[in-house]
């Protein structure tokens, strides 16, 4: 009797082996799977530049194009970590702190940066009301809210755009801090690392502390795994959806302080696109869309291999707008894959 | 007590109605205008608007679907494109190119629901994603070229032509002929009241023995081919069509979404109609017409969206904060034990 049980229960261990066969896979993908990718990224680089890939201005020009990327996505990843999706008003969260921190230019570059950094505070602190406390639609309400600040930027400024030397007064201490705000995009520390590169890695290792050394990142994973399960187990989902999304704004109108700062322009045009691009950045390093699942370092990668992959397409020879098709066709496979791998996993 | 009802404010009704209360608000500050009111302002607005109530058609059948098509603004100015192209670069003819650019349509929209259906990614990012494959398909039909009607305006006055007695032109009353039709297929045929149903509930209606992957691609491809074949009618009526059409000023996609939401367009899907998303691109089309600053009407038709975001979330976080909870319980009590006089 005690025998025929044992063979009973041996069959369904072999069924659970081949799952976990599949997971395994689905699981390296999920961890490092975006490294080997840059990697490969790295040789088909290597391969199509014929050896110049490595040279001084090249490892530059993919840094200042990835900076701006990877600042908004340090931030950008708590939201869609959350469960969340995307924050479709990081446009015009850009767009606002570099307006800001130009319209401000006047009382000194400090002061401007703070004023430009509050800014995106206070949007964050409203997206994360309307979406934490009253449970809004999270793309519906942001991409919404993102209109809204568009036609009040559009409608203060007249739909102009701001030039910092301009604005700043004719005296000695306005027209330094103008310069100032001019120089933090072209400074170089050493012979080809900016310090867009630098601050945009500070901020990844704040975003990676945050994420998992500190119980809201604990807290984050259970609300974006089950959003139920973590308000029943006595977590403030309130407060900490409000704290993700402003650490998201923050970082959001970080970049496009340095992004007014490259372009030497402020406008209400300012972020287009970056949310698509910086949402691609984060799904290519494995956090899932579904929330829950995924890391900094993953979403680190992800940026690089945005940032190669650009720079190989450019090295090809593609028009920016053959760019798109490739771009739209990574995307639509890259968010395939991670699909298909968490189904594999088991979460549906 | 009973007093207070009787003369209680109805917001509810108010809010229902909306869009009615939308457009009667832009007409009647129209009566302040000067030349609001001829018989070619009105035709030329209804005309113009008449791109966005296509792309409105579909963005609301998705919506009520509970899925989201990024895609419609590019799926007309793509089939814009091809039905001229097609028209002036190989001497096809209108009839054949028309079709060619609207069956573009059906097959893009045939692939967001396979997308969608069948490798399990969600809507709305499957679509941002179809957006810049569309984005870069037309760079490189057109490279970046704008595309014009050629010598042959015959289709194109037949368009702009004013129909008899009425203020409209025959693309603004082909474009209320289609409203009507889908409304009709949404209201009275089965497929109509299934879509209604996968958008309440999926796993209900799958329950039920609604094939929902079969209805939620059709819903994608009777999206894509309305904003296809939009598309094409308003290449044909401008005239002329370039990549840029109608990025000016506002996105007619962020057109599309407010009008579907101030038509009463559950955002979570399920509950909806057509025709309030065309009696509110209606009123947008005039508020154009009535402010002719673009960044007045950013603002105005922003804080409109918001105001009705705002009061769905509203009423929602409401409703939820009572479910499961019996709020009338003490009177219940006092009626059970027939104390209540």
């Amino acid at each position: 009797m005690s025998e025929k049980l044992n063979t009973a229960g041996h069959e369904p261990e072999k069924t659970d082996e081949r799952r976990t066969e599949i997971s395994k896979f689905s699981l390296l993908f999920n961890r490092l799977g975006i490294y080997v990718v840059v990697i490969l990224l790295i040789l088909l680089g290597m391969a199509v530049s014929k050896g110049q890939f490595f040279t001084a201005g090249n490892v530059q020009s993919i840094l200042e194009a990835v900076a701006l990327i990877g600042m908004v996505s340090a931030g950008l990843i708590f939201v869609v970590y959350a469960g969340n999706m995307n924050d479709m008003s990081i446009p015009m969260t850009m767009a606002l702190g570099g307006m800001m921190t130009v319209q401000c230019i006047n009382f000194g570059f400090p002061v401007a940066l703070l004023v430009g950094i509050a800014t995106g505070t206070v949007i964050g602190l409203i997206n994360g009301f309307m979406i934490g406390k009253l449970r809004a639609n999270p793309i519906i309400w942001t991409w919404g809210f993102n209109l809204l600040l568009s036609g009040i930027a559009r409608v203060t400024w007249g739909g102009k755009q701001l030039y910092a030397d301009s604005i700043a007064k004719d005296t000695d201490f306005a027209q330094k801090s103008a310069s100032a705000f001019y120089s933090i995009a072209r400074t170089y520390i050493g012979s080809f690392i900016s310090l867009m590169a630098i601050v945009m890695i500070v901020m990844f290792a704040i975003s990676w502390f945050i994420h998992s050394r500190t119980a809201f990142g604990q807290k984050l994973k259970i609300i974006g795994t089950s959003y139920d399960v973590a308000r029943f187990s006595g977590i403030d989902c309130t407060k900490t959806l409000v704290l993700a999304y402003t650490i998201c704004s923050v970082c959001a109108s970080i970049g496009g302080i340095f992004f007014a700062a490259l372009r030497k322009t402020a406008s209400y045009e300012n972020g287009t696109g970056y949310d698509f691009s910086c949402l691609t950045a984060v799904l290519l390093g494995g956090v899932l869309l579904s929330g829950g699942k995924g890391s900094v370092v993953g979403a680190f990668g992800g940026v690089l291999a945005y940032g190669i992959l650009n720079n190989i397409l450019s090295w090809v020879g593609l028009d920016t707008y053959s760019k798109y098709l490739v771009q739209g066709i990574v995307f639509l496979f890259i968010v395939w894959l991670n699909t298909y791998s968490n189904r594999k996993l088991g979460k549906a | 007590m009973m007093k207070d009802k009787k003369f209680r404010f109805n917001l509810n009704f108010v809010n229902t109605n909306r869009s009615y209360f939308f457009l009667a608000l832009i007409l009647f500050c129209g009566l302040f205008m000067k030349n609001f009111y001829t018989a070619y302002n009105v035709c030329a607005v209804t005309g113009n608007g008449s791109l966005v109530i296509w792309l409105g058609l579909g963005f609301t059948i998705c919506l009520i679907a509970g899925h989201m098509d990024l895609t419609v603004m590019y799926m007309s100015t793509l089939s814009a494109l091809l039905c001229l192209g097609l028209h002036t670069l190989n001497g096809i003819p209108w009839g054949l190119s028309i079709l060619v650019a609207t069956l573009a349509g059906t097959l893009t929209g045939f692939i967001n629901g396979l997308l969608v259906t069948k490798f399990k990614i969600h809507s709305f990012i499957v679509t941002l994603g179809m957006q810049f494959v569309l984005k870069g398909l037309m760079y490189i039909y057109t490279g970046g070229a704008e595309l014009s009607i050629g010598r042959d305006y015959a289709l194109n006055e037949a368009l702009n032509a004013r129909l008899g007695f009425l203020p409209f032109s025959l693309y603004f009353v082909i474009t209320t002929a289609a409203i009507f039709l889908v409304m009709v297929v949404l209201r009275y045929t089965r497929l109509g009241r299934n879509i209604c149903m996968v958008g309440g509930n999926l796993e209900t209606a799958w329950l039920a023995g609604i094939k929902s992957n079969l209805v939620t691609t059709l819903t994608f491809m009777i999206s894509s081919t309305a904003c296809a074949l939009g598309g094409a009618l308003n290449g044909i009526y401008s005239g002329s069509a370039s990549i840029t059409m109608g990025e000016k000023g506002i996105s007619p996609l962020m057109i599309a979404l407010t009008a579907s939401i101030i038509g009463g367009t559950s955002i979570y899907g399920g509950k909806g109609s057509v025709v309030w998303t065309w009696i509110a691109l209606v009123a947008i089309a005039f508020l154009k017409s009535l402010c002719k600053k673009t960044e007045l009407q950013v603002l105005v038709i922003a804080a409109i969206l918001i105001l009705c975001i705002f009061y769905e979330t509203l009423a929602q976080y409401r409703k939820n904060k009572v479910v499961g909870t019996r709020p009338n319980l003490h009177l219940e009590y006092l009626e059970e034990t027939g104390k209540k006089a």
